[in-house]
C-alpha cells in the first residue's frame, strides 16, 4: 500500500515536471506548428493578429499556428527568456529597439537568403524596404508598419487666436501655441512630453533644424561624424522648444507622458499634440471635440524648411533556434504583404508599409492624408534612421529623460543638456570602435 | 484507505495511529496527550519524502534555483544587449552602484518611504480597527469597504492616483481649490518633494486597510473581562488603551510593522504607477530603482542591487525580532517577579 502510494507521488511530481518541460511540436501526420510570440501586445490586435493566422491556415493546411500574447510591459523580457532558452519560439515580433541585442545574442535568423527575389518586395515602400535590412545587409525583421510623428491640432481654437492654417515650422507652433495658452481658463497652448520619452521629442526637434546636414542612416550624426547635438543649430532648436513649455504648456507638464498628452488633447483642453497616428482612434472617440474641430499636420520643420522622420518601427522575425525556418518564413512573407498587412495597419493605426495605400480611400482623406503628404515628399520630410537599434538605447533613453526633467525643474540650462548628449555619443561610439 | 485498517474502532483516541508510536504496547488513555514520538524507519522516511517531493522540486527550481542563479548574475556582466561575454567580474557590479550618483538620493527616498508611509499607516489602521470592533449597524459593510483596497494591484492605484494628482485634470486640486485651499493648483508630481508626498498619500491609503485587518483580528482576543477589571478600578480610554490593549496585542503589532515595513521596502508598483521614478529619478526607491536598471538589461547590477535589499532586510529583520522580543520578554519576566 505505502510502496503504492510513494509510487504514485513520484510519479505525479516526474509527469508535473515533464508536462511543464516539453515543447510542443508537431503531429503525426506532418502537419507543422509554428509557435507565434508578439510583443506589443493588446487585445484588439491579438484577435486582428487570430484572423490573419486563421487565413493563413486556410491556405496553408499543413501548418499551425499557435499564438502567444504575454502582456506588453512583460513581453520584451518573456521573449529574452524563451530565446534565452531555445525552445518555443518560430515567429516573433522584433522592434528596432530589440534587434540589436537579440541579434548580437544569436537569436535571430538572417532571412536576406530566403527573401531574395521575392515579390514581395516591389509592394513596399523605400522606407519598409530599407528598415528591413539592417547595417550589414542582414534581414532579420520585415517591418510590419512604422510609429511615426504628426501634429494633432484644434482648427477651431487657432483660428479663434487668429491664424488660418496650422504650424509648418516649430518657431509657428510657439506663435500659435502661445497665443492660444490661457491657463485661467484652463486653455494650454502645447501638450509637452516631460515624463516617460521625453527626450524623443528633443531630439525630433534638434533633428529638424540640423536636417540639412543630417547624416540619414544614423540620425544623430551630423555628416561630418560629430554629433547632432554638438551643432550650432542645436541651440537655436532646443531653446524654442524649451520656450514651448515656458510659454505655452501646462506646468505640471514635467509629468506628462503619454497618457497625459492624449487626454489634454481629447479631453479640448490642449491645442497641439505631437504624437503617433495610434492616436487618431483616441481622439475620435472623445466626447469633447467633434470630428470638425481637429485635424493632423505634417511634422514641424526647422529654419531650412526641412525635416526628419525618425520612424519607429516593428516588424516579424524569425528565431534561429526554430527547426521550421522555411514555414516561419511563409509565415512573414503572408503577414507582411498584400491584404494581410494593409488590414494590419490600418486597423493597429500604423503608418502603411504598403506603397499600394497611397491610394486607399482610408489613408488619403481625414487625419491619415498627413502621412501619405510626408511620404511623398522625402525632401521635406527626410526618412532618416536613428541608432535605436544599440545596446545602450534603453540606458540613453533613461538619461535623456531625466537630464530634459532636469532642464524643466531649473536644474541644467539648454546649453548643458547639449553638452551633456554630445558627450554621451561621442563617447558610446568612441568605445564601440 | 479506511479499509485498510479494520481494527479501528469508531470512539479510539487518535494516539492510536494512523504511526506506530514509540511507546511500543502502552495503554492509550482517552484522551490524553500523545505519547511518544513516531519512529522513522526508512520507509517511513521514504513515504514522506516521496509525498515531500513534488512540492520540494517546485520550490526548488521556481524559488532557490532563480534565487541562486540571480545572484551569481550579481558577480557577473550579465548584460542582455551581449550575452557572449558573461565572464566574472567580482565586486565591480556593487561598485557601480555605490558609485552611481543616484545612489544616495535612492537610499534616502526609500528611508523616507518606509518611515512616512508606515506611522500613519499604523496610527490610520489602529484607530480604524479599534472603530470596526464596536458594534454598529452595517459594521459588515463598513469592515468590507475599509479592506477593499487591499484587494487592488498595485500598479493600477498607481495609476489611479497618478490622474487623481494631475494638476490640471486630477481631483485633488479641483478639491482643494474648491474648499478654498489653495489658489494656484499644485503642480503635485511635476515637482520632485510633492510627488514624493503624493506617492506617500497614495501607499497611506493602501497599507492602512492590512494594519486594519490584522489588529482587527488581534483586537478580538483582548478578553472582555480584562476590560471590565480596568472600568472597575477606573482606567480611562487612554489608559486602558496603552495599559491593556497595546501590551495584549504587542506580538501581533511588532510582527505587523515587520512585516509592512519588508512589504513596503519592497513596493515598487505604486511609484512606477504613478511617477515611474521621475521627475529627474527623485522618487526611486531601491526597488523601482533595481527595476530600471533590470530595463537597461543590466542584470549583473540588478541583481546585485537585489542582494544588498536582501541582505539588508535579513539584517533589519534579525534585529527587529530581537528587539522586540526582548521587551516582551522582560516584561513577562517582571510579572513573573511580581507575582
Amino acid at each position: 500500500m505505502r510502496r503504492t502510494t510513494a509510487a504514485l507521488a513520484l510519479g505525479t511530481a516526474a509527469t508535473m515536471i515533464a508536462t511543464g518541460c516539453s515543447a510542443v511540436s508537431g503531429g503525426d501526420d506532418g502537419t507543422v506548428t509554428l509557435n507565434m510570440v508578439e510583443s506589443l501586445t493588446n487585445p484588439t490586435r491579438t484577435d486582428l493578429l487570430d484572423d490573419l493566422i486563421a487565413d493563413f491556415e486556410e491556405q496553408n493546411p499543413k501548418i499551425d499556428v499557435n499564438l502567444i500574447s504575454p502582456p506588453t510591459e512583460q513581453a520584451d523580457q518573456k521573449l529574452q527568456q524563451m530565446l534565452q532558452s531555445g525552445t518555443g519560439v518560430d515567429v516573433l515580433e522584433v522592434r528596432d529597439i530589440t534587434v540589436g541585442p537579440w541579434s548580437t545574442n544569436g537569436w535571430l535568423y538572417d532571412m536576406k537568403k530566403d527573401l531574395k527575389g521575392w515579390d514581395g518586395w516591389q509592394a513596399m515602400t523605400e522606407n519598409t524596404v530599407s528598415a528591413a535590412e539592417d547595417s550589414g545587409g542582414r534581414t532579420y525583421y520585415v517591418p510590419y508598419g512604422f510609429y511615426g510623428l504628426s501634429l494633432f491640432y484644434r482648427t477651431d481654437l487657432i483660428e479663434e487666436a487668429g491664424f488660418d492654417k496650422p504650424p509648418a515650422t516649430w518657431d509657428e507652433l510657439l506663435e500659435q501655441a502661445s497665443a492660444v495658452h490661457d491657463p485661467g481658463e484652463r486653455r494650454y497652448g502645447y501638450a509637452f512630453r516631460g515624463a516617460a520619452n521625453a527626450n524623443s521629442n528633443v531630439t525630433a526637434v534638434v533633428g529638424a533644424y540640423v536636417a540639412d546636414k543630417i547624416d540619414p542612416a544614423n540620425a544623430f550624426k551630423v555628416k561630418d561624424g560629430s554629433t547632432i547635438f554638438a551643432a550650432p543649430e542645436a541651440q537655436d532648436a532646443v531653446e524654442t522648444y524649451f520656450r514651448l513649455y515656458e510659454q505655452a504648456s501646462p506646468d505640471s507638464s514635467v509629468s506628462w507622458g503619454y497618457p497625459e498628452m492624449v487626454e489634454g488633447f481629447s479631453n479640448g483642453s490642449t491645442a497641439f499634440l505631437l504624437q503617433d497616428p495610434e492616436v487618431i482612434a483616441a481622439v475620435r472617440e472623445s466626447q469633447a471635440i467633434s470630428e470638425e474641430q481637429w485635424s493632423t499636420a505634417p511634422l514641424l520643420t526647422g529654419p531650412s524648411g526641412k525635416t526628419v522622420q525618425p520612424l519607429a518601427t516593428a516588424g516579424w522575425g524569425v528565431a534561429d533556434a526554430g527547426e521550421h525556418k522555411a514555414e516561419a518564413v511563409k509565415l512573414v512573407k503572408f503577414l507582411s504583404q498584400g491584404e494581410a498587412s494593409l488590414t494590419f495597419t490600418k486597423e493597429n493605426s500604423l503608418v502603411p508599409t504598403q506603397k499600394s495605400a497611397a491610394e486607399d480611400e482610408f489613408y488619403t482623406s481625414g487625419p491619415w492624408a498627413t502621412y501619405v503628404t510626408m511620404t511623398e515628399h522625402p525632401e521635406t520630410y527626410l526618412n532618416v534612421t536613428q541608432p535605436r537599434g544599440v545596446a545602450w538605447w534603453t540606458e540613453w533613453e533613461q538619461k535623456a529623460d531625466a537630464d530634459v526633467q532636469k532642464v524643466l525643474l531649473g536644474k541644467m540650462t539648454p546649453k548643458e543638456l547639449l553638452a551633456e548628449w554630445d558627450a554621451y555619443w561621442t563617447e558610446k561610439w568612441a568605445k564601440e570602435k | 484507505m479506511p479499509a485498510a485498517s479494520p481494527t479501528k474502532q469508531p470512539h479510539e483516541p487518535r494516539t492510536r495511529r494512523p504511526f506506530r508510536t514509540g511507546g511500543g504496547g502502552r495503554p492509550a488513555h482517552r484522551g490524553a496527550p500523545r505519547r511518544g514520538r513516531p519512529v522513522f524507519t526508512t520507509r517511513r522516511g521514504l513515504t514522506i519524502a516521496a509525498f515531500m517531493a513534488p512540492a520540494a522540486l517546485f520550490v526548488a527550481v521556481f524559488t532557490y534555483y532563480p534565487m541562486i542563479a540571480g545572484s551569481q548574475m550579481a558577480f557577473r556582466n550579465w548584460k542582455l544587449s551581449d550575452l557572449t561575454d558573461k565572464s566574472f567580474v567580482g565586486l565591480q557590479n556593487f561598485r557601480d552602484v555605490f558609485a552611481d550618483p543616484a545612489w544616495g538620493t535612492v537610499l534616502s527616498n526609500t528611508a523616507v518611504w518606509v518611515v512616512a508611509s508606515i506611522v500613519p499607516q499604523l496610527v490610520i489602521g489602529f484607530a480604524l480597527a479599534l472603530w470596526l470592533r464596536r458594534r454598529f449597524r452595517f459594521r459588515g459593510l463598513y469592515q468590507a469597504l475599509i479592506f477593499f483596497p487591499w484587494a487592488i494591484s498595485g500598479f493600477l492605484i498607481g495609476i489611479l492616483f497618478r490622474w487623481m494628482f494631475n494638476s490640471e485634470f486630477g481631483v485633488v486640486n479641483d478639491l482643494l481649490q474648491r474648499a478654498g485651499i489653495i489658489d494656484e493648483p499644485v503642480t503635485w508630481l511635476a515637482d520632485p518633494d510633492t510627488a514624493m508626498a503624493a506617492v506617500i498619500v497614495a501607499n497611506v491609503w493602501y497599507g492602512v486597510t492590512f494594519f486594519a485587518i490584522m489588529i482587527l483580528a488581534a483586537l478580538q482576543s483582548v478578553p472582555d473581562e480584562l476590560y471590565e477589571a480596568a472600568a472597575l478600578d477606573g482606567a480611562g480610554k487612554v489608559r486602558t488603551l496603552f495599559q491593556i490593549t497595546i501590551p495584549y496585542i504587542r506580538t501581533t503589532l511588532a510582527l505587523t510593522v515587520l512585516l509592512r515595513i519588508i512589504w513596503i521596502f519592497n513596493f515598487p508598483d505604486l511609484i512606477f504607477g504613478m511617477t515611474g521614478g521621475g521627475p529627474n529619478n527623485e522618487t526611486h526607491i531601491v526597488t523601482t530603482w533595481m527595476i530600471q536598471i533590470t530595463q537597461q538589461g543590466d542584470y549583473g547590477r540588478a541583481s546585485a542591487i537585489g542582494l544588498l535589499i536582501v541582505a539588508s532586510l535579513l539584517v533589519f529583520a534579525v534585529f527587529f525580532l530581537l528587539a522586540t522580543r526582548e521587551k516582551s520578554e522582560k516584561k513577562s519576566a517582571k510579572k513573573g517577579e511580581r507575582s
